[in-house]
């Protein structure tokens, strides 16, 4: 029997420095530390994997490129080897600048990789002052120089804005580095103050409401080439759409293995362990970790991830998988009838205008409930 | 027992001179309850009674005292001290022979303590003068023992009391059932017991509150209710010392509960008679006078599905409260609901308050309106309580609105803000009268809209909390009115709408305009909001679009997180109503009544 297509995150938690407003799972780098979490991760992946194909794979972090040339080896050609890869479309391992250099892309070329994620996030030196980050523009140029020069063409690069005391033109003079750079994928996020950072507990304030918005608008219109396919992503064209975050908004299924990460196979959704102690013993899920999903349970994550995207919700594909129509669920055609969703060829999506406020939109569905 | 050891006696007093701490120390003093049993203010047995220190329905309990050897039968009757719940303490009288009449010994005589005292008058009752928390150190007993003889008393019938340290409590009970005189009334007579309260009690029915004045009541009897006509048959009997005690009897003279397993709510009348249905009385006991309502409005279910319940809620809360009256109406913008008419402001807010935790019901109340005459222009003369049914201008030949005298009571260093205060709200002053050189009743014709809206709020911030008020209805008086329309998004808002005065419409409508634009969160949209008279626009705002919505990176797949966001997100808009496009929240439709304060400069 043919096994099914499913995708794959894993996650790297160490960093070589910890960012301001950073609350992922995320471990200072120490290198007996590292090799002993390379090698729990191979077991955990030989406990739980079951062969089935894997058409996605996406390593994320934390900072993969902090391993060591050795660690990356070892990590890379293992899931090479353990991994059934015949069917592999995208290979994502996300960067950072400042751990990135020649030998480890060309390590990662070696493996298959096919595109990098890097964390820019700004060039502007307050901001990085207050995200706490380096960046050294020449080094930024010349790796991403280096990436086209063997190959790797499909790069992504992370812009945060409504960075306090930020400015719009602070933001601009970032995307205009970012969009010299030539490459074909930018992710853009509003800075979140999330519990647990050290922005948070220095009680840094958000910038102003209006000016967040503005800010918004300012990217989608500098961006306004690019195909915007989902509410923070933006790809030079479609093809370079990421296929395998598609796979979260799309709602299908994914292992997650590593510190911290999360899952989505079958009737379940699963977070790991951010105890590094916890994981290193072999204790994988956290408490609570584990979400069993009744129809009505898979069919609000439908819902609530595929509105994020151009897509939107596919009602031919959502027949087919729940045997019963959206309407059957929730009122969609109230909200059409307000003018907060739009439907287009069988996809019933938020219209961009609203995408900024999309959170808004899909709590007025959720309340349309039958 | 016998009847001439019993004495029935109530409290009186203005709001917060002490009136359920004096009950609550006679209680213990008669070993009713103990210290320890003893919640503060028993007497109040709702929440919202003891949260907002005012007493609202009205509550009997018997107690026990020993006086020269004789044991007496205290029936205490606690009344409300509100301006707008003068109906009740009316009721409360009717039941009695006697009435404490309590003056807070800083404060001195208010408003209702003269309303008050003249309504006992009226009902022939004794009263025993009282001067409550002597202990204060404000506390000016000379001053209020002289305000007390300006109003007729003789200083040496004044009892001086402090509720809180237990002072004056003995001679008090001795005065009640010395100066009291014990009921008459011949237990032989055909059967006449006054209905002074009732509430709806979920497993025995409705349960009555009687005073018996001729007869004898028992266990057993077949009853009838002489106005409605219902009979039942009286299962139990009881007292309240204030644990419920069962009786086989009650005679004339006698205050208890009736339990008939009544279930049909209508068929009790608070102030109707009870009378044997085998060996009838031939006339009803004199009952109230039934009150008027003076303040309408719209009260909704959030939720459309709670439109029974609602109904249901009224129902058993107009069951001891007669005086709210309620029918069926329709919005555009809230669904169905039901028009409310309620004796003032502070009534419709505990009402609102008694459906919401007492019921579970979220609410959502339109702006407050009172009764206004429109004659049309074939002379017809219409009723409108709601500004949904004010006729077209075109066929409107006049309009009237209901004017009350009010009476002023305060210290006389705040008579220049309190008649512009008065002037503002379109007073026409009467005059200034002197109940010595310090104090003063000042005395307007002010439209009863006027006090619907912020007077009281203004009133009591303009004297610093010194001033306290009394009215009452003197007829309608023509004034040029318009409805004012607010439009939401463009279109009407029916639930909004408010009758004004043409010359002050500008100013309202500004204010309501600002006000919703502060009240009402940002919207997916821009929504403008307009205030207009017909199909002129006199005031203008607008919301603005969103803005904060979480761009978060989902890090990892992690979806499980975003659920909780939109999960908490959700929660958080609960009590918002949806109107068209736009989400209203709860108090805007009560915005209305607020906007007095831009004019305060505040």
């Amino acid at each position: 029997m043919e096994n099914r297509l499913i995708g794959c995150y894993i996650h790297i938690p160490f960093c070589n420095k910890i960012c301001s407003y950073c609350d992922f799972s995320k471990i200072y780098y120490k290198k007996d530390i590292v090799d002993k979490y390379i090698d729990e991760l191979l077991v955990e992946i030989d406990n739980s994997y079951n062969n089935d194909l894997i058409d996605t794979l996406y390593i994320g972090g934390g900072t993969p490129s902090s391993l060591n040339l050795k660690q990356l080896d070892k990590l890379l050609n293992n899931l090479n080897n353990k991994f059934n890869l015949s069917k592999l479309k995208e290979f994502t391992i996300e960067c950072n600048f400042d751990s990135i250099d020649y030998k480890k892309l060309d390590l990662f070329r070696k493996y298959g990789v096919n595109r990098l994620s890097f964390g820019l996030e700004s060039i502007n030196k307050d901001n990085l002052k207050v995200l706490e980050r380096d960046i050294d523009k020449d080094k930024v140029k010349d790796i991403i120089k280096y990436c086209h020069k063997i190959g790797i063409d499909n790069i992504n690069i992370d812009l945060m804005y409504a960075i306090p005391n930020e400015t719009k033109e602070m933001l601009k003079k970032d995307i205009e580095f970012i969009k010299k750079l030539d490459i074909t994928h930018i992710s853009t996020y509003s800075l979140i103050l999330e519990e647990h950072t050290k922005l948070y507990i220095n009680n840094t304030k958000y910038i102003d409401e209006d000016l967040d918005r503005e800010m918004y608008d300012l990217i989608c219109n500098e961006l306004k080439d690019y195909d915007h396919y989902e509410i923070s992503n933006f790809a030079k064209s479609e093809e370079y759409e990421s296929i395998h975050n598609l796979k979260y908004w799309n709602n299908y299924e994914y292992y997650g293995y590593g510190l911290g990460s999360s899952g989505y196979e079958g009737h379940v959704r699963y977070t790991k362990t951010r105890s590094i102690n916890k994981y290193l013993n072999g204790d994988y899920i956290k408490e609570d970790g584990i979400e069993y999903l009744s129809e009505k349970d898979k069919i609000y994550y439908q819902i609530i991830m595929n509105l994020r995207t151009k897509y939107g919700i596919d009602l031919r594909e959502f027949e087919k998988k729940y045997k019963s129509r959206l309407d059957n669920h929730y009122n969609y055609l109230k909200l059409i009838e307000e003018g907060l969703l739009e439907i287009n060829n069988n996809h019933v999506t938020i219209p961009k205008k609203l995408w900024y406020i999309s959170n808004s939109v899909i709590v007025r569905l959720l309340e349309e409930e039958v | 027992m016998k009847q001439e050891n019993i004495r029935n006696f109530c409290i009186i007093a203005h709001i917060d001179h002490g009136k359920s701490t004096l009950a609550d120390r006679i209680l213990e003093k008669t070993g009713a309850l103990d210290k320890r049993e003893l919640k503060e203010q028993t007497l109040d047995s709702m929440d919202i009674e003891r949260e907002r220190g005012i007493t609202i329905k009205l509550n009997a309990v018997q107690l026990k005292y020993n006086h020269k050897g004789t044991e007496y039968y205290l029936n205490l009757i606690d009344t409300p001290g509100h301006v707008d719940f003068s109906y009740e303490v009316s009721r409360s009288l009717a039941a009695c022979e006697g009435a404490l009449l309590v003056v807070d010994a800083a404060q001195g005589i208010e408003a209702q303590t003269l309303a008050n005292l003249y309504l006992a008058i009226d009902n022939n009752l004794k009263v025993i003068p009282v001067i409550n928390k002597i202990d204060l150190p404000s506390a000016d007993v000379e001053k209020v023992l002289g305000e007390l003889e300006n109003i007729g008393f003789n200083r040496e019938e004044v009892v001086l009391t402090s509720a809180k340290t237990g002072v004056g409590i003995d001679e008090l009970l001795e005065s009640i059932i010395e100066q009291i005189p014990a009921p008459k009334g011949d237990k032989n007579n055909k059967l006449q017991a006054l209905i002074f309260d009732s509430i709806f009690d979920a497993y025995r029915g409705v349960i009555t509150s009687i005073r018996v004045k001729e007869g004898t009541l028992k266990v057993g009897d077949n009853i009838k209710m002489m106005e409605t006509g219902a009979i039942y048959d009286v299962v139990g009997l009881a007292i309240n010392t204030p644990k419920e005690v069962s009786v086989k009897e009650l005679n004339a003279g006698e205050v208890g509960y009736v339990f008939a397993s009544i279930k049909g709510i209508q068929d009790v009348h608070v102030g109707d008679t009870i009378t044997n249905a085998d060996n009838p009385a031939e006339n009803r006991l004199p009952g109230y006078k039934p009150m008027k309502p003076m303040v309408y409005c719209g009260i909704y279910p959030i939720e459309s599905n709670k439109f029974e319940d609602l109904r249901e809620s009224l129902e058993k809360l107009k069951l001891n409260d007669a005086a709210l009256t309620f029918e069926p109406e329709t919005s555009k913008a809230l669904g169905f609901g039901f028009r409310c008419g309620f004796l003032g402001l502070l009534h419709m807010e505990i009402i609102e308050e008694r459906i919401e935790r007492e019921f579970h019901i979220d609410l959502i109340a339109t702006s407050p309106s009172v009764v206004y005459e429109v004659i049309l222009t074939d002379g017809t003369k219409v009723l409108v309580d709601s500004p949904a049914k004010m006729p077209r201008r075109e066929v409107v030949k006049s309009t009237l609105e209901p004017y009350v005298k009010c009476s002023i009571f305060t210290p006389s260093d705040y008579i220049g803000p309190l008649m512009e205060l008065c002037q503002e709200k379109r007073g026409n002053f009467i005059n200034i009268d002197y109940l010595d050189t310090t104090r003063v009743t000042i005395n307007y014709e002010i439209p009863l809209s006027e006090i619907v809206y912020d007077f009281f709020d203004r009133l009591k911030s303009c004297t610093k909390g010194y001033a306290s008020f009394d009215y009452e209805l003197i007829g309608y008086k023509e004034s040029n009115l318009v409805k004012m329309d607010i439009l939401l998004n463009g279109d009407i808002v029916d639930a909004l709408s408010v009758i004004v005065h043409k010359d002050f419409a500008y100013s309202r409508g500004r204010a309501v305009v600002e006000k919703l634009k502060e009240i009402i969160p940002r919207q997916m949209f821009e929504v403008p909001v307009q205030a207009a008279i017909g199909m002129h626009v006199i005031a203008r705002e607008t919301i603005r679009a969103m803005r904060k919505d979480v761009l978060a990176k989902c890090y990892g797949g992690d979806v499980t997180r975003k659920r909780k966001l939109l999960e908490k997100q959700k929660a958080g808009k609960k009590r918002m109503k949806q109107i068209g496009s736009v989400e209203v929240p709860q108090e805007a439709f009560l915005s209305i009544l607020s906007t007095g304060d831009s004019s305060n400069g505040k």
